[in-house]
């Protein structure tokens, strides 16, 4: 038996075992607590990477925990175990995990230096890091339910980890008041489809669907929570007060939970709610709250003058790109259409996704450098600070540029897949997708302006520490190589994810 | 059909309908919280209820063939279920104790005046 096939559950279970770990160096000293966080992230990371390697070579696998023969089939014996699915798809969302969470991890050695708490705020961290790996590897509707609490939990705490603010609590209260009822609707539709099934397997379960009214009623709860916690319009009021409360750092990691959560809805999408429902139909929905995401995601950010909010806010409207191009490939699947088009649309949509998750992160990370060198967060009193960051303002042009979709960068990339095959779909919402791309535009260069150009005012005392430089530059290497090379992203990254759902072109 | 196997899906219904509008409608924190945990006791108990089998033994593997059990899975389900109701509500109340400290109030309406 090959070791290879237990990966899935060392990407869980390295970040649960450190989690627990790193109070306990904490007793002994900082630099040991940090070495041992660190040791416990880049160990998930590297088995993050071995298992990239395994599903590119061997195709993928689907892993029984406790069951003699863990990659068998499912038998009746072995039919409530959990299973874990190793596949393209689940690469390509831990692999947007775990980037987000190294560049995150970095700039919090810098940037959370000085303050209180650390043992426990590492503890979260990785804690949330489980969480979210665990929503995306899972294939057991329960687990899912597990792994969202588990999430939630620990995102919730992490934001209100400044609690001497109140506003700071009052984000991480209605969040969690959001999550939690969210999370117990969830587990109502679990036992909907349990009650009429009797059993919780993705798979198993899109084998009997049929779209009878307790089918389509679980998936609606369903659907509507995961587009909840991806903070899709209209649910999105919990996103960008906790995004603008939670402690910089740590900022990208809680939208990467928004993302793990939209991995999780195109999982179930392809995997369970396809038998059950008109293909039209489903993606006639997503893509009405994709284009009502962008559209009301993009114009709240226009009145922001709060740096965090507004980027809050762009992410909110990018959510909207996911959801719009995999609705279009969803509502064309099984006809003509989709070979000429609603392939491309999902390619772009997943694309978009692992794009998004980078050079979000890189925005929010590059606000925060502002935020720790000034400490104001409003647009109207910022000013000149490229005189003196000039690497902090290299790596938010790099990020917002991506963001708004410039070429040659890798926001372009997919948005350029999305344009062309949305606009066979239905001309207007490809015009929709490229105004909201102006405006995006539009927004990114007024934080650049105001932030950093004009006269020098002496607002900072010079660049941010190196661990937060790093941090910044892995991730603005990573836009790089995904923009120099998009065509092998696709093929290598994209493509196997697509037809490990079923819906290769 | 047996009145006593449709009942307690009707007492599901009863609590989460009950929660949900305590949640969503009702100012104070607390109140908020305790309607969540109605909604929490309802899903459990709707687990519980799928799995009843009527004249069926409890799920213990000595005591009765395999064949005459009640479902044993949504118990486990129910069990972790409660252990993860009990960390989220401790959480949201030490929420609430942070925010009564810093507003003196635990009314929403309040919190949201006194932060702008």
């Amino acid at each position: 038996m090959n070791i290879a096939t237990h990966l899935p559950s060392f990407i869980l279970g390295i970040p649960l075992l450190f989690a627990f770990l790193t109070p306990i160096a904490n007793k002994f000293s900082k630099e040991i607590r940090n070495a041992v966080f660190l040791t416990g992230l880049l160990l998930t990371g590297l088995f993050v990477g071995l298992m990239a390697y395994e599903v590119y070579t061997t195709g993928g696998w689907v892993y029984i925990f406790g069951a003699q023969d863990p990659v068998g089939e499912l038998t009746t014996e072995s039919l409530f175990r959990i299973t874990f699915v190793a596949d393209g798809f689940s690469t390509l969302a831990t692999l947007t995990i775990i980037i987000t969470a190294i560049g995150a991890a970095f700039y919090s050695l810098g940037y959370m230096k000085e303050s209180p708490g650390m043992g426990k705020y590492y503890t979260l961290f990785l804690l949330t890091l489980a969480g979210v790996n665990g929503m995306v590897l899972t294939s057991d509707l329960f687990n899912l339910f597990v792994w969202f609490e588990v999430t939630s939990i620990a995102s919730c705490a992490l934001v209100a980890y400044h609690n001497e603010r109140g506003k700071s609590v009052e984000a991480a209260l209605k969040y969690m008041i959001i999550s939690v009822v969210g999370g117990l609707l969830l587990l109502v539709s679990i036992g909907l489809f349990y009650g009429e099934y009797g059993v919780l397997n993705y798979a198993l379960i899109g084998d009997s669907v049929h779209g009878s009214f307790i089918d389509l009623l679980a998936i609606g709860i369903i659907m509507v929570i995961l587009a909840m916690k991806a903070s899709s319009v209209p649910m999105h009021m919990w996103a960008p007060d906790a995004y603008a409360e939670a402690p910089e750092p740590i900022t990208p990691f809680i939208a990467i939970t928004s993302l793990g959560a939209l991995f999780v809805l195109f999982r179930l999408i392809f995997f369970v709610f396809r038998g059950a429902v008109e293909p039209p139909a489903l993606g006639t929905i997503l893509i009405f709250l994709g284009v009502l995401s962008m559209f009301v995601g993009v114009s709240m950010a226009l009145k922001q003058s709060d740096i965090k909010r507004l980027i809050a806010y762009l992410s909110v409207s990018q959510i909207g790109y996911m959801m719009m191009a995999v609705g279009v490939g969803f509502a064309t699947l099984d006809t003509a259409d989709y070979g000429s088009f609603g392939a491309m649309a999902i390619e772009g949509g997943f694309f978009h996704m692992i794009n998004d998750g980078v050079y979000k992160a890189l925005l929010f990370l590059s606000a925060a450098a502002v935020i720790y060198a000034t400490k104001i967060r409003d647009l109207n009193k910022l000013g000149g600070l490229a005189h003196n960051m000039p690497y902090t303002t290299f790596f938010f042009i790099i990020g917002a540029l991506s963001i708004a979709g410039i070429p040659p960068l890798s926001g372009f990339s997919s948005k350029l897949l999305i344009y062309e095959s949305v606009y066979l779909y239905h001309p207007i919402l490809a015009i929709i997708a490229l105004v909201v791309s102006i405006i995006t535009l539009a927004l990114v260069a007024k934080v650049f302006f105001n932030a950093f150009l004009g006269p020098d005012q002496k607002m900072s005392k010079g660049e941010v520490p190196s661990s937060m430089l790093i941090a910044m530059g892995i991730l603005t290497a990573v836009v790089i190589l995904f923009s120099l090379f998009p065509h092998y992203v696709v093929s290598e990254i994209v493509v196997p994810a697509m037809e490990s759902l079923g819906v290769g072109a | 059909m047996n009145l006593f196997l449709i009942l307690p899906f009707f007492v599901v219904m009863v609590l989460v309908a009950m929660g949900l509008y305590v949640a969503l409608f009702k100012k104070n924190l607390i109140k908020i919280i305790m309607g969540i945990t109605l909604m929490q006791n309802g899903a459990n108990l709707f687990l519980v209820s799928l799995a009843y089998r009527e004249g069926y033994v409890a799920p213990i593997w000595t005591s009765a063939p395999a064949t005459d059990m009640v479902l044993p899975t949504p118990h486990a389900l129910t069990l972790t279920s409660i252990v993860i109701g009990v960390a989220t509500t401790a959480l949201m109340l030490s929420f609430v104790i942070m925010l009564k400290r810093h507003y003196g109030t635990i009314d929403s309406n309040e919190v949201r005046r006194c932060r702008e």
